[in-house]
C-alpha cells in the first residue's frame, strides 16, 4: 500500500513542480508574450495599422491604464485590493481641470498631494482598524464617486486656461510615444527598483508573502500598508493627469471613468499575484499595453466592441485561475 | 498542544458567570438587541425627516419609499446568503443586466420578435442561476477568491447584456400592465416590495428550517469544523451562489419592468445599496452571523435615508457617498472589538 | 450497576499498534484494552506519543501495523467520521462547536454525516432534534437548554456541549461509547474542574473514558487505571490503587536524575540585567511573573501545557499584550511594547511556528538572513545585493546549511536547515542583547539540533541573554544557567544551576 501512496505523492509533487515552473515562466515573460501575440494579430489583420501611428495610439491608450495598474499592483503586492483607485483617478482629473486655470503650474502638485492623501486615508483605515480591504475600498469607492459627481455637478469640466502645461505631456513625446506613456514607464521602473532594492519595498513584498512572518521579523506592517495605498492614490492621480493631457477635460462619466477592471486585468496579466507577494512593475506595463490593445484588437478581428466587458471579465478570471498558487487545504473566501 | 490550549482559552467569552445567557430567553434578548437598535434608528430617521419636510410622512411618499426599497431588498436576500458563508457577490449588477435583457427581448417589446410569455421569466431566472453557478463553481473548484470571480462575472454579465442589446434601438416593453406592475399598490404596499418581502421570508425559512440553510450558517461560522463534521461544504457554497444568481435574475426582471425597457445599465448603482444594507443589518462580512430580518431592516433604513435626504433637498449625487460611508462605518464598528496586534486582515 | 465486571466485550482493544513518520517511529508497539465503564488515564511527557495515539483512535492517522477492535468489531478508520460512527467521541482542547448554532444542533452533528439523521427531504425537524438533545443532556446530568445558542454560553457549558456531543455517538447499537477527553482541564479554572469530574463519573455509568491530562492529582482522582507512555512505548498499565504519584513520575521520565556536568558561571549581581520583568500579568495567561536574565546567561523556562510560558516570552518580545507589571530592557522600563520596538532594542525571537512566524518562505534564504538586521547588506533604506550574498554565504558555510544555495526560496529547505537560517537572521545583528527561543529544536534532525545548540552557546558567550523554552527537561538542564518552572501562569520555582542540582523529577513535580 505504501508504494501506491508514494507514487501519487510523487505525481502530485511533479504536478506542483510543473505548476511552479509555469507560474514562474508566466511571471517573467507571460505579459510580453501575450502582448506580442495580440500585436501580431492586429498587424496581420490590419497591415497599415503600425505604419499609421498605431504604436502612438496604443501608447496613448495605455497611459492612464498603466498608472492605475501600477498603483493596483502595489496594493495587490501586500495582499490587499483597492477598488477605489479608478474613482480617485476621476476625482483627481476633475480637480485638476478645475484648478489648472486659477493655480497654473501649482495645480498638478496640489492635486497629486490630495489624491495621495485619499489613498493614505484608505491605508490608515485598513491598517489600523483591520477591516478587509475590498469592503473598505468598496465603501470609499462610493464616497469618491459621489464626490466626483458633486464637485462636477455631474457634467464635464473643461480646463479653462493653462491647459498647455499639461497637454504637452500628451502632444509631445519621443519616437511617437507620448510623454504620458513614458511617464508610466518611468514610474514602473522606479517601482521595480523600489521593490527590489529598498528595505521598505522588500518588506512590502514580505507582507504579501507572509504577513505573520513579516510582523515577527520586526516589520512595521501597518505603516507599510498605508504607504502601499498612498502609492495607489498617487498613481491614480498621475492617471488623472494623463486624462487631462489627452482630453483637456474631465467628467464623472467620460474618459477614465471605467478604469477599475482594466487596471486590475492589466496588473494580473502583468504577472501580479492576487494573494500577494509577487509583482513585476515592468511586466505590468506590458500587461497594460495588452489591455489597451483589446478594443483595437477586437475591432481588427471584427468582434463588436460590446464584447469588451465580456473579454475583460473572462481574462481576469482565467488569468487568476491559472496563476493562483493554491494549496489544497487553504480556505478561500 | 500548547497553542491549542491558548487558542481555546482566548475563544472563551469574558462573561464566565453569564448564567442568564444560558437560557433561551437570555439568548433571545441579546440576539435581538441589534434588531431593536435598527428599528430605533429607523424611527429616529423617520422623525427627523418628517420634521424637515412634511411631505415625507405622507402615505404616498411611504409607498414610494417602499417601492424604492423593493428591488434592493430582493438583491439583498441573495447577497445575505453569500455573505453568510463569508464570501461576497459583486456580480449582481451584471447578472441583473443579463437576465433583464433576456427577459425583455423574449417578451413583447418594441423590437418585435416573439413573445415567449412565461418562458421569458424562466429563461431570465435560469440565466441568473447559471451565472451564479459559474461563480460558485469557479470559486470552489478552481479556488479563485470570491471577490475576483464575481468582479469578473459582473463584467461578463454586462458584456452578455450588451451583446444581446446589439446595435438596434432600446427595446421597450409593450405590455402596459407589465411595465407598471412594480408600483401598483396591493394591500396598501407596492407590488415589488411585496415580492421582496416574500423572497425575504422564503430566505429566512430556508435558513431556519432546511439542512441546507443550517449548513450555510455552519460553513460561515467555521469551515474547517464543518468539513470535519461531514457537512458538504463545497456543495453548500455552490448552491448559495446559484441561489444568489437566481435571485439576481428575479431582480433583473423587476428592474427592467420598473424601467419599462431593457438597457445594460439598468442595474447600475444597486450594489452600493445592497452590500451596506446587509452589513448594517447585522450580517457579518466574516460569515456565520446575521439573517434576513436584519437585511430587511438594513435595506429599509438605507432607503429611508436616501429618500429622506432627497426630500430634504440634498442632491442625489450624494447617494453613493451615504451608502459607501455607512458601509465603512459599519465594518469598522464590527472590526473594532476584534483588533489584535497579530491579527491578519487583508 | 454491579461492581463485579462480568466478562463483557471490551470497549477497545489495541493490539501491537505501530506508526511511523518517515524514519521517526512515533508508536513502537502499543497494546492495551479498555473495559466498559472504565476510566483510563493516559499520561506521558511531550513527544511520548499520546497525541499520535489519539489521532489514530479518532481516525486522523492510519496505523502502519496492528489491529483495533471497538466493541468486539475489528475496525480500520479511514477518516474521523468512521471513528465517530463506531462509537468513539472526542473532546479536544480546541473548540469544535459552531458558535452560531443551537446546542441541540451541535450535539446532533455527531450522529452520522452532518444532520442528515434528523431531516426529511432537507427539512429540519426541530422537534426531534431538540428531543434527542434533551435526552442526551439529561444523560450527562446537564441542565442546559438545547435551544440556547452556543456562542452565548460560558466556556464550561460549551465543554458540556462537547461532552454531550461526544457521547451521542453510536449509543444506538447497544455498544459502549468511548469518550476521549484530551487535556480538558488545562483550560478550566480550578473550581470548574469539579463540574468536569462529576461529568466523568456520570459518563462512567454508561460508557468508558480515556482521560488525558498532565495533572497527576486529577488522574489519580478520576481514573480506574493509568497508562503511561514514554518514547512511543507503553511502559506501564497499572490500576490506580497499585501505584503512587512518585512512581508515575519515574515511569514518565524513565530514569533517575541524570547528573548534568556543565560548568556554570557564578552570578554577577552588580550588572544591570539585559532583560527583567517585575510582576508581569496577562489575564488568564500568566500572573505575577518576576525574573531577570543578565548578559551572557541562559535562563530556561519549563512548564506543561497551559503553563503560560509561551505567552510570557511572546509578551516580552512585544507580540502579546501585557496587562500590568513592568518590563525593563537594559535596566530601562518600557511602555507600549510592540515587536518593532523590541527588535530595535536588540531582542530576537525564534518562534515555535517556524513556517508561519519564523521565516518568510517565499523569499530566498539570502533575503531571509539579511531581512531584519541587514548589516552591510543595506545602506540606509537601500539594499546591496552583493553584500547580501556575501553575508548569507558566510552564514551558510558556518552553519553548514544544505543545499548550499542562498538564492533558493527558504520554503523549499528542510525544517532543520530553515531553522539554521532563522537563527542566522537574529545572530546577524551586531548587537543582539536578548535572544528568545521557543521550542527551537522541535522537528529538527540531530545534526541541525546540534548546530542550533552550538550557536545558542556562542551567542551566550558573545554576551546575549538567552531565554530558552526547551522541548525536554534534559535540554533545559543541560543548556541553562538558571531554570524557572511555571505552572498555571505562575513561576513556582527557580533553580540556579551553579548552586542547585535539580533532577528532571524535581522539575516535573513542580510543573504538574
Amino acid at each position: 500500500m505504501n508504494f501506491s501512496l508514494a507514487s501519487t505523492d510523487e505525481q502530485r509533487e511533479n504536478l506542483d513542480s510543473l505548476k511552479r515552473k509555469l507560474g514562474r515562466a508566466w511571471q517573467s515573460v507571460g505579459a510580453l508574450v501575450v502582448f506580442a501575440a495580440m500585436l501580431a494579430l492586429v498587424a496581420i489583420s490590419t497591415p497599415t495599422f503600425i505604419g499609421n501611428g498605431g504604436i502612438t495610439i496604443i501608447a496613448s491608450a495605455t497611459a492612464p491604464i498603466v498608472m492605475v495598474a501600477l498603483g493596483q499592483a502595489m496594493v495587490l503586492n501586500i495582499g490587499s485590493i483597492d477598488l477605489s483607485n479608478a474613482s480617485i483617478t476621476v476625482l483627481g482629473a476633475l480637480l485638476l481641470a478645475m484648478t489648472l486655470g486659477p493655480l497654473g503650474g501649482l495645480a498638478p502638485v496640489v492635486v497629486i498631494i490630495a489624491v495621495t492623501l485619499f489613498g493614505a486615508i484608505n491605508g490608515l483605515l485598513i491598517a489600523f482598524t483591520q477591516v478587509p480591504s475590498f469592503a473598505l475600498t468598496l465603501g470609499t469607492f462610493g464616497i469618491f464617486q459621489s464626490a466626483a459627481l458633486v464637485v462636477s455637478g455631474a457634467t464635464t469640466i473643461y480646463v479653462s486656461e493653462n491647459g498647455g502645461l499639461i497637454s504637452v505631456l500628451f502632444q509631445s513625446g519621443i519616437a511617437g510615444l507620448p510623454f504620458t506613456y513614458l511617464l508610466g514607464v518611468l514610474v514602473a521602473v522606479l517601482a521595480w527598483l523600489f521593490l527590489r532594492f529598498t528595505r521598505p519595498g522588500m518588506a512590502m513584498t514580505a507582507i504579501g508573502k507572509n504577513e505573520s512572518g513579516a510582523i515577527f521579523s520586526g516589520v512595521k506592517t501597518r505603516w507599510l500598508k498605508v504607504l502601499a495605498f498612498a502609492l495607489s492614490g498617487f498613481m491614480s492621480g498621475l492617471a488623472g493627469i494623463a486624462i487631462i493631457a489627452q482630453a483637456g477635460s474631465a467628467s464623472p462619466m467620460g474618459l477614465g471613468s471605467d478604469l477599475l477592471l482594466p487596471g486590475i486585468a492589466a496588473a494580473i496579466v502583468g504577472g501580479t499575484s492576487i494573494s500577494g507577494g509577487v509583482t513585476n512593475p515592468i511586466n505590468v506595463v506590458f500587461g497594460s499595453m495588452t489591455v489597451a490593445l483589446v478594443p483595437i484588437a477586437t475591432a481588427a478581428i471584427g468582434v463588436e466592441s460590446q464584447a469588451q466587458s465580456l473579454v475583460y471579465g473572462i481574462v481576469i478570471i482565467v488569468t487568476v485561475a491559472l496563476t493562483l498558487s493554491r494549496s489544497s487545504n487553504s480556505i478561500v473566501k | 498542544m500548547t497553542k491549542a490550549a491558548d487558542g481555546a482559552k482566548t475563544t472563551a467569552p469574558a462573561s464566565q458567570s453569564a448564567g442568564f445567557k444560558n437560557t433561551a430567553l437570555g439568548s433571545f434578548i441579546s440576539r435581538y438587541a441589534e434588531t431593536l437598535a435598527l428599528i430605533g434608528a429607523l424611527l429616529v430617521l423617520v422623525l427627523i425627516f418628517s420634521n424637515l419636510n412634511p411631505r415625507f410622512a405622507t402615505l404616498e411618499n411611504l409607498q414610494n419609499l417602499l417601492n424604492q426599497a423593493g428591488l434592493p431588498l430582493i438583491i439583498a436576500v441573495g447577497a445575505t446568503l453569500v455573505i453568510l458563508i463569508g464570501s461576497i457577490d459583486l456580480s449582481v449588477e451584471g447578472v441583473m443586466s443579463a437576465s433583464g435583457m433576456a427577459f425583455v427581448l423574449m417578451s413583447a417589446n418594441t423590437r418585435g420578435g416573439t413573445d415567449f410569455g412565461i418562458w421569458a421569466f424562466v429563461v431570465a431566472i435560469t440565466i441568473g442561476a447559471a451565472l451564479g453557478f459559474a461563480n460558485g463553481f469557479i470559486f470552489t473548484k478552481v479556488k479563485v477568491p470570491s471577490f475576483i470571480v464575481t468582479l469578473g462575472m459582473w463584467y461578463v454579465g454586462l458584456g452578455i447584456a450588451t451583446i444581446m442589446y446589439g446595435t438596434e434601438t432600446m427595446p421597450f416593453l409593450v405590455d402596459d400592465n407589465l411595465s407598471t406592475w412594480a408600483s401598483q399598490i396591493n394591500f396598501g404596499l407596492p407590488n415589488n416590495f411585496l415580492l421582496a418581502v416574500v423572497v425575504a421570508i422564503l430566505g429566512a425559512l430556508v435558513l431556519r428550517f432546511t439542512s441546507f440553510g443550517r449548513a450555510t450558517l455552519a460553513v460561515g461560522n467555521n469551515e474547517e469544523i464543518a468539513r470535519g463534521n461531514g457537512l458538504k461544504v463545497t456543495r453548500t457554497k455552490i448552491v448559495v451562489f446559484l441561489l444568489a444568481g437566481a435571485i439576481s435574475g428575479v431582480a433583473g426582471i423587476v428592474a427592467t419592468i420598473q424601467l419599462g425597457a431593457a438597457n445594460p445599465t439598468v442595474a447600475a448603482g444597486n450594489l452600493f445599496i445592497t452590500i451596506p444594507a446587509v452589513v448594517i443589518g447585522g450580517t457579518s462580512l466574516a460569515g456565520g452571523k446575521g439573517g434576513m430580518l436584519g437585511t430587511v431592516l438594513g435595506v429599509v433604513l438605507l432607503t429611508t435615508l436616501n429618500n429622506g435626504l432627497i426630500l430634504s433637498g440634498v442632491s442625489p449625487n450624494f447617494q453613493t457617498a451615504v451608502s459607501g460611508g455607512i458601509l465603512v462605518i459599519a465594518i469598522i464598528a464590527t472590526a473594532w472589538s476584534q483588533r489584535g496586534r497579530l491579527r491578519i486582515s487583508k | 450497576m454491579t461492581d463485579k465486571k462480568v466478562a463483557k466485550t471490551p470497549v477497545l482493544v489495541l493490539d501491537h499498534i505501530e506508526k511511523s513518520f518517515g524514519s521517526n517511529k512515533a508508536l513502537k508497539s502499543i497494546s492495551f484494552s479498555i473495559n466498559p465503564n472504565e476510566v483510563i488515564g493516559l499520561i506521558g511527557e511531550n513527544g511520548a506519543g499520546k497525541s499520535t495515539l489519539l489521532k489514530i483512535l479518532t481516525g486522523i492517522y492510519q496505523t502502519d501495523a496492528g489491529t483495533i477492535e471497538v466493541n468486539g468489531k475489528k475496525v480500520k478508520f479511514r477518516n474521523p467520521r468512521e471513528s465517530v460512527a463506531s462509537g468513539i467521541g472526542v473532546v479536544h482542547q480546541e473548540q469544535s462547536l459552531f458558535t452560531n448554532l443551537t446546542v441541540a444542533e451541535n450535539i446532533a452533528m455527531n450522529s452520522g454525516s452532518g444532520s442528515s439523521a434528523s431531516s426529511k427531504f432537507g427539512f429540519y425537524s426541530w422537534g426531534s432534534i431538540f428531543k434527542t438533545a434533551s435526552k442526551t443532556l439529561s444523560t450527562i446530568g446537564s441542565k442546559l437548554d438545547p435551544r440556547a445558542i452556543v456562542g452565548d454560553l460560558p466556556f464550561v457549558d460549551r465543554q458540556m456541549v462537547e461532552i454531550a456531543r461526544a457521547i451521542s455517538v453510536n449509543a444506538g447499537s447497544g455498544g459502549c461509547p468511548l469518550v476521549i477527553l484530551d487535556e480538558p482541564t488545562s483550560v478550566l479554572e480550578r473550581h470548574e474542574t469539579e463540574v468536569l469530574e462529576r461529568e466523568i463519573r456520570k459518563i462512567k455509568e454508561f460508557g468508558s473514558v480515556i482521560f488525558v491530562s498532565h495533572r497527576l492529582d486529577e488522574i489519580m482522582r478520576n481514573c480506574d487505571r493509568i497508562i503511561v507512555m514514554r518514547d512511543g512505548e507503553l511502559v506501564a498499565d497499572r490500576l490506580v490503587t497499585d501505584v503512587t504519584e512518585a512512581q508515575l513520575f519515574k515511569l514518565m521520565v524513565g530514569h533517575e536524575a541524570r547528573a548534568v556536568s556543565h560548568v556554570r558561571k557564578g552570578l554577577d549581581n552588580s550588572e544591570v540585567p539585559a532583560i527583567e520583568v517585575r510582576d508581569l500579568n496577562r489575564s488568564s495567561k500568566f500572573s505575577g511573573v518576576s525574573f531577570s536574565v543578565r548578559a551572557g546567561r541562559l535562563t530556561a523556562i519549563v512548564g506543561a501545557t497551559g503553563s503560560g510560558r509561551e505567552d510570557l516570552v511572546r509578551a516580552i518580545f512585544g507580540a502579546e499584550k501585557i496587562d500590568s507589571g513592568t518590563l525593563l530592557v537594559g535596566g530601562k522600563p518600557v511602555k507600549n511594547w510592540r515587536i518593532p520596538k523590541a527588535v530595535k532594542a536588540g531582542i530576537g525571537y525564534v518562534p515555535s511556528e517556524r513556517k508561519v512566524e519564523g521565516m518568510i518562505g517565499g523569499l530566498t534564504a539570502a533575503e531571509n538572513v539579511t531581512f531584519t538586521h541587514p548589516g552591510k547588506a543595506a545602506v540606509g533604506p537601500f539594499l546591496i545585493p552583493k553584500a547580501r550574498k556575501k553575508i548569507a554565504q558566510g552564514w551558510f558555510d558556518t552553519l553548514d546549511v544544505r543545499p548550499n544555495d542562498i538564492s533558493q526560496e527558504l520554503g523549499r529547505f528542510s525544517g532543520g536547515n530553515q531553522q539554521k537560517v532563522v537563527m542566522a537572521k537574529w545572530l546577524n545583528s551586531p548587537d543582539l542583547r536578548v535572544l528568545i527561543l521557543d521550542h527551537p529544536l522541535r522537528g529538527l534532525d540531530p545534526g541541525a539540533a546540534q548546530t542550533v545548540n552550538e550557536q545558542i552557546k556562542l551567542a551566550c558567550e558573545k554576551g546575549a541573554a538567552i531565554i530558552l523554552l526547551a522541548d525536554t527537561l534534559e535540554e533545559a538542564l543541560e543548556m541553562g544557567d538558571e531554570v524557572l518552572v511555571m505552572r498555571d501562569g505562575e513561576v513556582t520555582s527557580a533553580f540556579d544551576l551553579a548552586k542547585d542540582n535539580p533532577s528532571t523529577l524535581d522539575l516535573l513535580e513542580r510543573m504538574v
